[in-house]
């Protein structure tokens, strides 16, 4: 009888507990926020090869593109359109020519030129823009 | 107890060297054999994934691009993604224009890397793979790749070359700027997994690509399209064996133009024949003929043999010499050393060469740049046939002087008339302005001086009286402008010795302005199929020059010097009388 009556009744150590709970609670935090950025990572991961190859796509196009303009713009296809008239060479109308450089009338030493220096040609910054032929 | 006691004493040892044979087995593992056993586990979940650097573009002086690399792709199989064989084939064999049975045969496989087909362009490879996504198939996989295309086709193919199935420089400059073009490959380290997919997270060391240099050339494309015209009119027109032409800045030594007919497509170089890919500018030797009495009249001036009052007999067009007949085209009495150019008098040449000795004479056709590459950075390219004075006959010399007995490439022609132009320096030909290096450009390289200021003003004076209505070359003028210059007729050797009868290689090489030379032209037909009297220097490559040049100064912009009204009708009139 005086054996059972030493420890009358379980003492139940809620600090010890506590501190254990709370322990094991944050270990499972811990371990659930390390597997979630993990995913999150990943994640991440993925949207980024999946930009970087949307990236290398468009640079790949436009090279493609850029190679293809340069083709469609070269002297040899524009000379091709040239021939099956396609295209047309217009001459420049002399009055629609303005020099950068001293101009100097034909008149002036007959000499006849690849594009004619006519006075009225001239180019005025004062005056309304024009095409600078150079 | 004892008994008991020793059982427990042997179980613990043998479990103590148990655990210490593992101890020492795990030390061994993790830490003597940690560096081998990392890399057998990297190897099965690294790989070395190479990132492409790009080839450099080729430009003209002005940016415009002739050769550039187009990304397409490789598209292959993994054999052990592909569940289903026939479904697979079904989707992807409309984009790859292979018939369905084909492609399933294909793969019908386990291998891991099948190549089904490359150089797909990028649009359609991406509509493939979104058909495959669309149809949740997996097992095709793109692989880049790039393709070398030159824009222009034929134009200036000779010069830039191509590249072969490998994306490796085979002629031109693709072949000796292989290495700047080519750059240098880069590489990454990713993780995959069993997918094959890379895992991002460990994604490790990474060495981003060198993308190949662009290379800047001197030609200008506009001259370029100028001379390939009329090149390939000359060469439909009269149909000879073969045409060339030259531009290049005489002063600089810079080449604006080089052209060589018959051409090939370097788009599709192995659909050419082997005689078109032939750089015939660089790479063909030819008796020069008459252009070649620069060197006898300009060297014997400069060394103070003959002077501008010295007359020469010349024969009244036949000249025995040796038991040998020089014969000119027409007869003269005495000449002036211009007349003997202008004229281009064989027998007045010769007779000049015969004042000088063996020793000095060779020394100026070697000054002049003869007999030795003239180092311009394309393939192929031959130093020509200049035998030394002890190996030369009692004709030899003679010979010489009118450009027989002696073998020359185009490009050393006109690097030699250059000098005339220029004053008297040979400058080193430069056919690339710069590698990469932004607006730098190298100077002009001098090679050396051989005539001096004086002797290039006299004969290239000279030079502008053969353009004259007295001259050979008439039909060379060029409309506002005087130009210099010198044609070039010689029959063509048999391959069995001697000449062949009714076979010439007629030139014309020539500059202008005359004072201020600004632009040199060369101009070669090989052997084109025209009755005798009709195949000369001055009536066949002349009007090519002429047009060439006069083209060429209205491209360049060149100021018309000509305001002498004489030499204008002279023109016209010779315009009139042109063959073309």
């Amino acid at each position: 009888m005086n054996q059972n009556r030493r420890r009358p009744n379980n003492v139940i150590e809620v600090n010890f507990l506590a501190r254990w709970l709370v322990l094991v609670l944050m270990i499972g935090l811990g371990g659930l926020f390390f597997v979630y950025l993990k995913n999150q990572q990943h994640s991440i991961g993925d949207q980024t090869r999946g930009v970087e190859a949307m990236l290398r796509e468009v640079e790949s196009l436009n090279a493609a593109l850029d190679a293809k303009i340069t083709g469609l713009t070269s002297r040899g296809a524009l000379q091709r359109r040239l021939d099956d008239g396609y295209l047309k060479l217009e001459g420049i109308r002399d009055t629609a020519i303005a020099r950068i450089t001293p101009a100097q009338p034909a008149e002036s030493d007959g000499v006849l030129r690849t594009a004619l220096h006519d006075p009225d040609s001239r180019f005025d910054p004062e005056a309304s823009p024009r095409t600078i032929n150079r | 107890m004892n008994r008991v006691g020793g059982r427990i004493g042997s179980v613990c040892g043998f479990l103590v060297i148990v655990f210490t044979l593992f101890a020492w087995r795990l030390i061994y593992l993790q830490v003597s054999q940690h560096d081998y056993f990392s890399e057998i586990a990297a190897e099965k979940h690294l790989i070395r994934v190479p990132i492409p650097a790009r080839r450099g573009r080729i430009l003209d002086r002005n940016g415009e691009e002739l050769a550039v690399s187009i990304p397409v792709k490789t598209i292959y199989a993994d054999g052990t993604h592909i569940q289903n064989p026939g479904e697979v084939a079904t989707v992807a064999a409309p984009f790859l224009e292979v018939p369905v049975s084909e492609l399933t045969k294909k793969l019908t496989t386990q291998r891991p890397y099948v190549v089904i087909r490359k150089g797909v362009s990028e649009d359609k490879a991406q509509e493939l793979i979104r058909a495959m996504d669309s149809h949740k198939l997996h097992g095709l996989y793109l692989q880049e790749e790039s393709k070398r295309s030159y824009p222009n086709g034929e134009m200036l193919c000779h010069v830039l070359g191509y590249v072969d199935h490998s994306g490796h420089g085979t002629d031109g400059i693709e072949k000796m700027f292989d290495h700047e073009l080519t750059g240098k490959d880069g590489f990454r380290r990713i993780e995959h997994d069993r997918k094959g997919r890379e895992i991002l997270v460990y994604r490790g060391q990474e060495e981003l690509p060198e993308n190949g240099s662009d290379i800047r050339l001197t030609i200008d494309m506009g001259l370029q399209a100028i001379v390939e015209k009329e090149v390939d009119a000359t060469y439909k027109k009269l149909h000879p064996v073969a045409a060339s032409a030259i531009l290049a800045d005489p002063v600089t030594g810079e080449i604006l133009a080089m052209a060589s007919r018959p051409n090939y497509d370097p788009n599709h170089y192995s659909e050419a024949k082997t005689e078109n890919l032939r750089n015939r500018a660089i790479s063909d030797m030819y008796e020069p003929g008459s252009t070649f009495k620069i060197v006898v009249t300009s060297a014997a001036f400069n060394e103070g043999i003959v002077n501008q009052d010295t007359r020469i007999f010349c024969e009244n067009g036949r000249f025995s010499f040796c038991g040998k007949t020089i014969k000119d085209h027409h007869g003269s009495g005495d000449l002036t050393v211009p007349e003997i150019l202008m004229k281009s008098s064989n027998i007045g040449a010769a007779k000049i060469a015969l004042r000088m000795s063996d020793e000095k004479y060779y020394d100026y056709v070697r000054k002049f740049g003869f007999g030795v590459k003239t180092g311009l950075p394309l393939p192929g390219e031959i130093s020509g046939l200049v035998n030394p004075p002890n190996r030369w006959d009692k004709l030899t010399k003679s010979r010489m002087a009118f450009g027989q007995s002696v073998s020359v490439t185009p490009i050393q022609m006109v690097m030699a008339m250059s000098t005339i132009a220029n004053g008297g320096n040979l400058m080193k030909p430069k056919i690339v302005l710069n590698k990469g290096e932004g607006d730098m450009v190298d100077a002009p390289v001098v090679l050396r001086s051989v005539l001096s200021p004086k002797t290039s003003a006299f004969i290239s004076q000279a030079l502008v009286s053969v353009l004259s209505n007295q001259g050979t070359a008439a039909l060379a003028r060029v409309d506002g402008f005087t130009a210099a210059g010198k044609t070039g007729t010689a029959q063509k050797i048999s391959p069995h010795g001697g000449y062949l009868e009714n076979h010439y290689i007629v030139s014309f090489a020539g500059y202008l302005p005359a004072d201020k030379p600004k632009l040199m032209g060369l101009v070669i037909v090989d052997d084109a199929p025209l009755s005798e009297s009709m195949n000369y220097g001055g009536s066949v490559a002349g009007p090519v020059f002429s047009q060439i040049a006069g083209q060429a100064a209205r491209h360049l912009d060149l100021k018309p010097e000509n305001d002498n009204p004489m030499l204008q009708s002279e023109n016209s009139g010779a315009k009139s009388a042109s063959l073309r």
